[in-house]
Order: structure tokens, then sequence, then C-alpha cells
């Protein structure tokens, strides 16, 4: 989850979210110099006390002006084209896990094995535990065994919804009448917090998720007593 | 509707000619205008500090005692009193560069307004703040926000670069 006033990215919990770390680094850095440029250009043309600043005709500088953003331009693509297809990789996961957005809750179906399905609604504010974070926890976790390949089919069954989860890098849109498919490996156990992320009605802001990736044998305790539970 | 109706009315009547660009176009057309505005077909003057020769003189037509003046200036320039010279100038001209750069005080207008505006918006947030929000949320407090943090350390929140790399989980204190 992110800390209170945070403005950076959440560390990265998958290998896609570490190359989008780097990627953003990367683009933002040239949005930096092109914009302390821009500001440069700008001061010193207000500032000037030259009276004849109207160059009518100049060649070389208008080559430059016109190849150099175009080569800038190639070195933010390339990275973010090799991104793009890194997450399309046919990754052959070990669990698919369906995500359905209700008004206003979402609900996890795992049905590879048995039968395991829930709901997951938000835990209101006044019914928080000591400690808990407002607005964030839910009555049932999305868990799921960590460094395991995981498939996620994000579908709605009302309204448009979106299953988002920053820390791995996923925001995919929940479509009536769609099955949407991403994919995700934890690099790390913990528990990773995301929100609705597509307007959905009154209480859009209020049906968040959480996933918790545990080692394999945890995942199994909780998927039996969870199916003992139903 | 009566308000309406008397606020086109006079803007009609008394600005609307000096806000309105088609008066230029209708002048071009042979239209007489009755405000003063510029003939964009001629010439102008203009006082810029990057166009530095003018298209055309400031004064263009003299009286008497300018028409003498222009007379001697066609002589030798030696002859010329340096009142003259100053004369002629500024019939030529009407600012000197440095009159040009000078600037005025608009800045302290522009400036005072600012917080004025600011000041206004403060007034109307604290009134906010007194009249219309409710109680904050019970996590806000700073018992709850003590046991959060706690929480999100023992959760390894961000471990790698964020919030939990900041804590010594070995001297169960925030690094220095």
């Amino acid at each position: 989850m992110a800390h209170p006033s945070q403005l950076g990215f959440q560390d990265a919990a998958s290998p896609v979210m570490e190359e989008l770390l780097h990627f953003h680094d990367h683009t933002l850095m040239i949005v930096f110099l092109i914009s302390t440029l821009v500001l440069y250009i700008i001061v010193a043309m207000v500032s000037t006390k030259l009276t004849n600043k109207y160059v009518l005709d100049s060649q070389e500088i208008e080559i430059v002006w016109t190849v150099l953003p175009a080569v800038i331009l190639i070195l933010i693509a390339l990275p973010s084209l090799r991104i793009l297809y890194l997450m399309d990789e046919i990754n052959d996961p070990h669990l698919t896990i369906k995500a359905m957005g209700h008004q206003w809750y979402w609900s996890y179906e795992y049905t590879d094995y048995e039968d395991l399905g829930f709901d997951s609604y938000m835990i209101p504010t006044q019914d928080l535990s000591p400690g808990q974070f407002r607005l964030l926890e839910t009555d049932h976790r999305m868990v799921v065994p960590m460094e395991s390949p995981i498939r996620v089919l994000v579908s709605a069954e009302d309204v448009l919804h979106s299953w988002a989860v920053p820390a791995l890098g996923i925001k995919m849109d929940a479509v009536p009448g769609r099955l949407n498919q991403t994919a995700f490996i934890t690099s790390r156990p913990g528990v990773y917090y995301g929100q609705c992320s597509e307007i959905c009605g009154r209480n859009h802001s209020f049906m968040p998720i959480v996933v918790e990736a545990v080692p394999l044998e945890h995942f199994e305790n909780w998927s039996s007593l969870m199916l003992e539970e139903s | 509707m009566l308000s309406s109706r008397a606020a086109v009315r006079g803007l009609q009547l008394f600005t609307w000619r000096s806000l309105s660009t088609s008066t230029c176009v209708q002048e071009a057309h042979g239209k007489e205008v009755a405000t003063s505005s510029i003939d964009c077909s001629q010439p102008q003057y203009n006082d810029r500090l990057d166009t530095p020769l003018p298209d055309i003189p400031y004064v263009t037509e003299f009286n008497t005692e300018q028409s003498k003046l222009k007379e001697k200036e066609k002589g030798p320039w030696t002859q010329l009193t340096k009142e003259e010279k100053l004369a002629l100038y500024r019939l030529s001209y009407r600012q000197t560069f440095a009159e040009m750069k000078k600037g005025s005080s608009e800045w302290k207008t522009v400036v005072g307004g600012l917080f004025f505006f600011l000041g206004f918006t403060g007034l109307v947030i604290w009134w906010q703040r007194v009249f219309v929000f409710g109680k904050p949320p019970h996590t806000l407090s700073e018992e709850w926000v003590a046991m959060q943090t706690q929480r999100m350390i023992d959760m390894r929140v961000n471990p790698i670069s964020g919030f939990s790399s900041e804590w010594d989980y070995n001297t169960k204190q925030w690094k220095k």
C-alpha cells in the first residue's frame, strides 16, 4: 500500500512492475530535461536585451530540432514496446482465478480443482480492527501462492469496474459480458492493496482489492479452510 | 431578463466598439466607425524595443514652428542647439529607449490583487472547516496512526526502497 502523502510508485512486487518503474525513471528523466531546456529558453527570451530577435531562416537548427525529437521519441518507444510485449508473453500459469466485479464488491472464483468462490466486501470504517487501513481492508483476501504465475480473468456482473493492484503493475477493466485476461508473478510474499478503477456508482470508492501472496503450503491450508467454510 | 437586456444594450452602446476587432475591417471597407481605431492598411508608428525603427515618424503634420525646425534640420546639424535636437527627436519618436524600458507599477497591482484573492480563498476555506465539514474519521487519531504504522512495519510494506526500508528491524527504530 502507499504510505500517507506518498508521491511515487509503491515498491514493485512483480517483475513487470519493476520494468515499469525503470521505464518510468527513464521517461521522466527525458521529460525533466526537455522541460528544463524549454524553461531556460523562455527565461532567456523574455529577459534578453537584444533587439534583433527575429531570425528568418536557418537550415541547420531546423534539421536539429526535427531530428532530435524524433530520436528522443524512438528512445522512449523502444523500451515501452519491449514492456508491452513482455506483458503478453506466454506464461503457463499455475492457477487461474476469476475476479468478478459487482456493485459494490469483488468476488473471486478458484475453480481449477475445486469449486471455491467467495465475496470480498470492504470492511466499513466503524468495524475496523485497531491498526487496519481505512477504505482498503476487505473481509476476504484473494490469496495466491507466491512466486507462481497466476492468471486472472476479470469480468463484471453488472456495470463496468476495473481490477487494479498498483504494486503488481496490474489494471484490467471488468466489462460485463467480456473476459479480460491478465497475469502476474509475485516476487516476494506480502499483502498488496488496490481499488476499483472504473466509476461504477455510489460505492465505487469503497470496493477495494486485496491480494495476499503466501508460500504454497499456506495457500493450500487457506483454500482447504475456505472450502470447508462454504 | 430585463437586466440582461439592459446589460446587452449597455454593451452595444458603450463598450462594444472599443472591444470589437471588426472595426478595422469595417473601416477598411469604407464604413465610418465612430471610435478611435487604427487603419491597419497604413504604416503605423510603434515604440518597441525589438523593432527599433518605426515605419513612420511620430508627428507627420507640422505646425509653423515645427516646419521651421524641419527646414533648419536640412542644413548642417552642428548649428542646431541641444533643445532643437531634442525637439526634432521628439517629433520623430514618442518615447526614448530609456522610457520604453522603464516599465510601470502594474506589477504592484497584480501582486496585491493576487494576495487579496489568496486571502479571500483562505477565508472561504476557514469558513468551510468551521461550518461545513464534519468530524474527521477516527483512523486519523494519533493512537490509530501509531498502531497503523506499526502494522505497516510488521507487514513489510514497501520494503525495498520505500516505507519499511527506512526501519531498522534489529534496533527497532527508524534508520538515521
